[in-house]
């Protein structure tokens, strides 16, 4: 996607010389009228969007801490991005959905790393020694379930039935094909949806 | 597992996407959900995430935008610096490769007068004499003698060689990498 022509950018780069501004002075164009309104549609994207995306990472990695990190990564790689999609141009359905992408890559990442302890190496008594206090139902039905889950099958979980994401919306965040997304959720739903019902189960016994 | 679908999966996660379930269904279909796996499951994963979602997003703590803008933009200044220091390394080691090749194409022609070029002695007589051999041969150069020409050119092109390295340092220095 080349980024010259009708790109508009939705921040403004009136603090720095060109020389510097990286390039964006002539991806942007003439499309730029008013930078200080392209910052004000950036803002108001980021309060809509924001929340929803570190609810996603928090849950996805379950991981509070790191899903600030990511999320501020994310927004600040979709800034940086030459070919990714403005709201000027293309609305900001597709605009969130590619944020929702570099998030999904960087948690990808995340995972690919190396780390000294991963959460298959935590002893399941770690987790049973979890103090439940404080916590909402949902986290203490949904998070012992969720950690069952294979991380792509949590994303995909949380695509579906928290952000309402159709298959074909699903596979273009997850770069896969919509015919393998049917099939892969259709198998994680009904794992995790065993999975509640267990915990449900146990919940109701102790 | 076998992959099976209901007629009826679209039509709750419908209700369920706008906010309508259970409240504003038709009993059948409530029941309907009840016996059906498919759409008992989609009700309960949904519900669920729903439910985390909410929770999660209140529970979100977002830092202002600006600050995002501010660190994008940085990011990016900081690329094109790079972009634009590439082109002074490449110059760089375009002038340490000149100058290589002038100290190689030099040593080999004093390595001509003989084995003795190959002593300690010679070199340090050759670094001493060079200042008056210098302006005694550029008289020559200018005066276009062919043997003094020879000689004041390997003097040139190294000299020349060296202005041009000491350039592009002074031009990256110049550049504030910070």
């Amino acid at each position: 996607m080349a980024p010259t022509g009708k790109r508009t950018r939705m921040w403004s780069e009136f603090t720095l010389p060109d020389a510097w501004a990286g390039g964006a002075q002539e991806a942007a164009g003439a499309g730029i009228s008013d930078p200080a309104m392209e910052n004000e549609a950036f803002a108001g994207f980021y309060e809509r969007s924001a929340r929803p995306l570190w609810a996603y990472l928090a849950r996805v990695s379950a991981d509070p801490a790191l899903a600030d990190d990511l999320m501020q990564e994310s927004y600040v790689r979709y800034l940086c991005a030459e070919g990714a999609p403005t709201l000027s141009t293309d609305g900001e359905a597709a605009a969130r959905r590619y944020l929702f992408r570099i998030a999904t890559n960087l948690l990808r990442d995340y995972w690919r790393r190396p780390r000294a302890a991963s959460l298959e190496e935590i002893p399941e008594e770690f987790f049973a020694a979890c103090d439940h206090a404080g916590q909402t139902e949902s986290q203490i039905l949904l998070e012992p379930a969720l950690k069952q889950m294979k991380p792509r099958e949590r994303q995909m979980l949380w695509l579906a039935h928290a952000e309402g994401y159709s298959h074909r919306e699903i596979a273009q965040v997850m770069g896969l094909n919509v015919a393998s997304i049917r099939l892969l959720l259709f198998r994680a739903r009904r794992k995790i949806a065993a999975l509640l019902r267990a915990c449900a189960a146990d919940g109701r016994r102790s | 597992m076998n992959f099976a679908s209901c007629p009826y999966e679209k039509e709750v996660r419908q209700l369920i996407e706008r906010g309508q379930w259970p409240a504003a269904c038709l009993p059948e279909l409530r029941a309907h959900v009840r016996g059906c796996r498919v759409c008992g499951d989609l009700v309960l994963v949904s519900e669920a995430f729903q439910h985390a979602r909410m929770e999660s997003v209140a529970a979100a703590r977002p830092v202002a935008p600006a600050v995002l803008l501010w660190r994008a933009q940085l990011r990016r200044r900081n690329a094109a610096m790079e972009r634009v220091a590439r082109p002074l390394l490449g110059a760089q080691i375009f002038a340490c490769a000149v100058a290589l090749f002038a100290a190689v194409g030099f040593a080999g022609f004093e390595a001509r007068s003989g084995v003795e070029s190959l002593t300690w002695s010679y070199w340090h007589d050759w670094f001493v004499h060079l200042p008056q051999a210098a302006a005694a041969q550029w008289g020559s150069l200018s005066s276009g003698s062919p043997a003094g020409a020879a000689w004041g050119w390997m003097v040139l092109v190294p000299a020349v060689t060296m202005l041009v390295l000491l350039g592009g340092v002074a031009v990256y220095v110049a550049t504030d990498k910070q």
